[in-house]
């Protein structure tokens, strides 16, 4: 035992020098790592987000991530600006449409070349459309409205529709119509390409792998060239480590995507307090829940309405997103034409009560109402859980909600199947129109009286249609200026007074910055405008 | 006959049962995934997508043939070793495996060695004084860790040193203002040898900045195992006749624990970590999402969320294929080594 002991002593020193030496030698790696990473990183920024990317190609593309990242590698013909205006991009002016409204034509910069040197026509944008509606994934954005795509001039796109469309020019400016070099495309016409991209925007992509990129200025750029020497993208995969890395100042910009409310209110608080440069982008994803109105209960029309003036916007807007998210009683977002801020009701537990009674309920017998969330979003859940109090609280001898938790791909496959009472739901259109709010919640192929038996209604989980309905939303479709504004609030009011559906929160993208870095500034399509940031020249 | 045409025999039944495992293990993923509620195509287009479209993307994907076709056509591609397309992205499964093993395997192996080295120091340190003080701090440590829910550990480690000290990384693999070495995937191994080619050690030195937090939390989470394994095992070991009957012969207290009763109380702490490597190369998953390691388990996680079913086939397949080797290969290294071991 003695020698054992014996044994032991040069045992442990041997150890404790091992891990001393290991952990002296790790910290001055982390010096010069650090050293290294600052020399590299001169005028670059790093942007860290959620969004692991797993493809670059424009049409492959559907995530919040990638779409962020072809809008800096990537130039679309046209562009909504921050303030929410359409502006010609690669193209030179706002399309031309025939009397008929079917045909469409776009005249096209000239002098602008691909990051590999082929220049920029209409034939190339001929390929890049056609090989869109081959292969892409959301091909139906520009199938479901264009017959054909043609060049009848060297710069000169047209278009032949198959009914007429006014929102020609925010439709392209959907990041996954960014035009593509036909020269480095030659060999992925019918397939993919996710890791590398080549056309025409203000950084080149350098290096692509899922969790990382890097974008360097293209120096052959047609406009205002980037503010800063490069951006470097990251993807940390929780909320923690985000929140973490921007405050360790490990991270220049943060994103607000995926961020938990608790964090992006801590982030908030430290903006007001000048500890770092906050940014908001357009609020264009609404929160809303689907009431499923062809089964009881919900059926009633008066029941619906009930709830409509149970729910508490203003509270839960505040319980549960600390006040990020606006409450929204309207399913156009407000920076869209055609939006109506007042369509819903807001909250009147006095009324509410009074239909309750009327529907037979309050009396001793109380309404029992399934709510459904999505288990893997965690603001679904506080949003159920404090409805739930509130109308304990304030209406708890007419109704009470039954909450249950889904994960969110589970949930979404039954939607369509009228398996869902009430439930959470959230939506943000593929590109800035009111009929990408309208259409994909109201839209219906096959109706029978009010109720929708095939379509987006149905597909959205409320089933609920109105004689001239699609009629009206094909129309407004069509029209442009005040008298689609008019029409889409027409729509917006019926809708309200059915209430298939109930607008609950507005989300608006969020950055952050560190304070050496200009404030963040997103675009009108909630993108945030990489090309703009820039450092006061204080190293990290 | 003779024992080592018994080993080889042992061999030959073990390798010609692995195939039907792996097969057994993928025809249960398949099956299970299409009885599992959820539709790739609401994961890729969203539930709003018209009919048409979405029609159009299932008959691309062969998802709208039957599921005996399915499986058909499953097994044909695996009997040529292939996996399929991911769904998400369309690119080889193969390819997406090789960019995320790698980035597993080598986490797991430093964490091995972190958890050998630790654990096999711990356990070793209280045969002198048994229940020694020594002995019960090596006692704790080894339940303490093993009893840690290793995300809690994961992300107070996360705090502490990436977050309040600000001295390492919070995640990731690599820093983001150097470009990743090419190759194997290997970083530490990629990034070693640039160093050496060039002389700078820059992309070394970020993989490692990046790797000591994942791999030092995996690492001291599992090293409590080997302490308490050896702990025990070598204190059954010196309380045996044989180790009596050597210390009766004379011999020296260190040279009966090193050269008696150390090698048979490591047999089973062999068998130990044969157990870990195959759980480690399906990947730590809570780890590697707590430090955004991009390994095989972070992104299986990814591909079951998004009903990537090729994805998930894949990445389950070549996991167990592993698995079974290595389990294979552990057993096999024990058999030959304790020779009272019977098959």
């Amino acid at each position: 035992m003695v020698q054992a002991r014996r044994l032991n002593r040069p045992l442990s020193l041997l150890t404790s020098a091992l891990a001393l030496g290991l952990a002296c030698g790790l910290a001055g790696c982390q010096r010069q790592a650090g050293k290294q990473s600052l020399a590299a990183s001169t005028n670059q920024l790093v942007v860290a987000s959620k969004n692991r990317i797993d493809t670059v190609d424009p049409a492959g593309a559907y995530t919040f991530g990638a779409m962020q990242l072809l809008s800096a590698i990537g130039d679309p013909l046209y562009a909504i600006d921050p303030g929410g205006q359409i502006q010609p991009k690669l193209a030179l002016a706002l399309p031309q449409v025939s009397a008929d409204g079917l045909t469409v034509r776009v005249a096209l910069r000239q002098g602008v070349r691909f990051h590999d040197g082929t220049p920029f026509n209409a034939a190339a944008m001929v390929f890049t459309l056609q090989r869109f509606l081959a292969i892409g994934k959301l091909s139906y954005l520009l199938g479901d409205r264009v017959q054909s795509v043609g060049a009848i001039g060297p710069y000169t796109l047209e278009l032949r529709l198959k009914r007429p469309f006014a929102a020609m020019a925010p439709l392209l400016s959907a990041v996954n119509l960014t035009p593509l070099s036909p020269t480095a495309y030659r060999n992925h016409a019918n397939r993919f390409l996710n890791d590398r991209f080549v056309g025409t925007g203000p950084y080149r992509l350098t290096f692509f792998s899922d969790q990382q990129q890097r974008l360097e200025p293209f120096a052959g750029y047609w406009g205002k060239p980037p503010a800063n020497g490069g951006i470097n993208l990251v993807a940390l995969s929780n909320s923690t480590a985000l929140f973490g890395a921007l405050t360790s100042g490990e991270v220049d910009v943060l994103l607000s995507t995926s961020l938990e409310i608790d964090q992006q209110a801590a982030l908030h608080r430290s903006a007001l307090r000048h500890k770092l440069r906050e940014g908001q982008g357009p609020a264009l994803e609404i929160g809303y829940l689907s009431l499923l109105t062809d089964q009881p209960p919900l059926q009633s029309p008066g029941l619906r309405r009930a709830i409509a003036l149970s729910l508490d916007r203003r509270t839960i807007s505040q319980r549960v997103t600390l006040g990020l998210r606006a409450p929204l009683r309207d399913l156009v977002p407000p920076s869209l034409v055609g939006s109506d801020p007042q369509a819903w009701p807001s909250y009147n537990p006095k009324a509410a009560r009074a239909l309750y009674r009327q529907a037979g309920y309050c009396k001793g017998k109380r309404l029992s109402l399934p709510l459904t969330f999505r288990s893997n979003v965690p603001s679904d859940r506080l949003f159920a859980l404090t409805w739930q109090a509130q109308l304990r609280q304030d209406l708890g001898d007419c109704v009470s909600l039954e909450v249950t938790g889904m994960e969110a791909t589970t949930a979404y496959r039954q939607l369509g199947d009228g398996a869902f009472t009430m439930i959470l739901l959230d939506w943000m259109g593929d590109f800035p129109d009111p009929d990408n709010y309208l259409v994909p919640l109201l839209g219906c192929d096959q109706a029978q009286g009010n109720r929708c038996l095939k379509g987006a209604s149905a597909a959205s989980g409320s089933f609920w249609s109105q004689p001239g309905l699609e009629q009206a939303l094909q129309r407004s479709a069509s029209l442009s200026g005040p008298g689609r504004a008019a029409l889409l609030r027409r729509i917006q009011r019926q809708t309200a007074a059915a209430t298939p559906y109930l607008p609950v929160w507005l989300v608006a993208p969020r950055a952050w910055a560190q304070r050496r870095v200009s404030q963040p500034r997103f675009d009108g399509s909630g993108r945030l405008l990489l090309q703009d940031l820039r450092t006061s020249g204080a190293p990290r | 006959m003779s024992r080592r045409s018994d080993l080889l025999r042992y061999l030959a039944a073990r390798l010609a049962l692995a195939p039907v495992m792996v097969w057994l293990i993928a025809s249960l993923v398949f099956l299970l995934l299409r009885v599992a509620p959820g539709d790739p195509i609401d994961a890729l287009l969203g539930s709003r997508a018209p009919a048409a479209a979405r029609a159009a993307l299932r008959a691309q994907l062969g998802l709208d043939q039957p599921l005996w076709h399915q499986y058909g056509h499953f097994l044909n591609q695996l009997l040529h070793g292939e996996l399929g397309q991911s769904l998400t992205n369309q690119e080889p499964v193969t390819a997406v495996i090789r960019q995320s093993l790698p980035a597993s395997l080598e986490l797991g192996v430093v964490a091995l060695v972190l958890a050998a080295v630790v654990g096999l120091a711990v356990g070793f340190s209280g045969v002198a004084r048994p229940e020694g003080r020594l002995d019960l701090a090596g006692r704790l440590y080894g339940i303490g860790t093993y009893a840690l829910p290793p995300f809690w550990a994961a992300m107070v480690v996360q705090l502490v040193f990436a977050v309040w000290l600000g001295w390492l990384p919070v995640g990731g693999r690599f820093p983001p203002t150097l470009i990743p070495p090419t190759g194997s995937g290997f970083y530490l191994l990629e990034s070693l040898r640039a160093g050496l080619g060039t002389g700078h050690w820059h992309q070394l030195l970020g993989t490692v900045r990046h790797l000591v937090l994942p791999a030092g939390t995996l690492g001291l989470l599992l090293s409590g195992i080997f302490a308490n394994a050896l702990r025990l095992n070598l204190r059954r070991a010196l309380d045996s006749d044989y180790v009596e009957a050597a210390r009766s012969r004379g011999l020296g207290e260190g040279r009966v624990i090193l050269r008696h009763a150390l090698p048979n109380a490591l047999l089973p702490v062999l068998t130990i970590t044969g157990i870990t490597v195959a759980s480690l190369i399906g990947g730590a998953l809570l780890i590697e999402v707590t430090y955004s390691w991009p390994g095989i388990a972070f992104r299986l996680q990814e591909a079951i969320g998004q009903r990537d079913y090729p994805l998930v086939q894949g990445i389950v397949v070549v996991v167990a294929a592993l698995v079974v080797m290595v389990t294979v290969a552990v057993d096999l290294v024990v058999a030959m080594l304790d020779p009272r071991i019977r098959f």
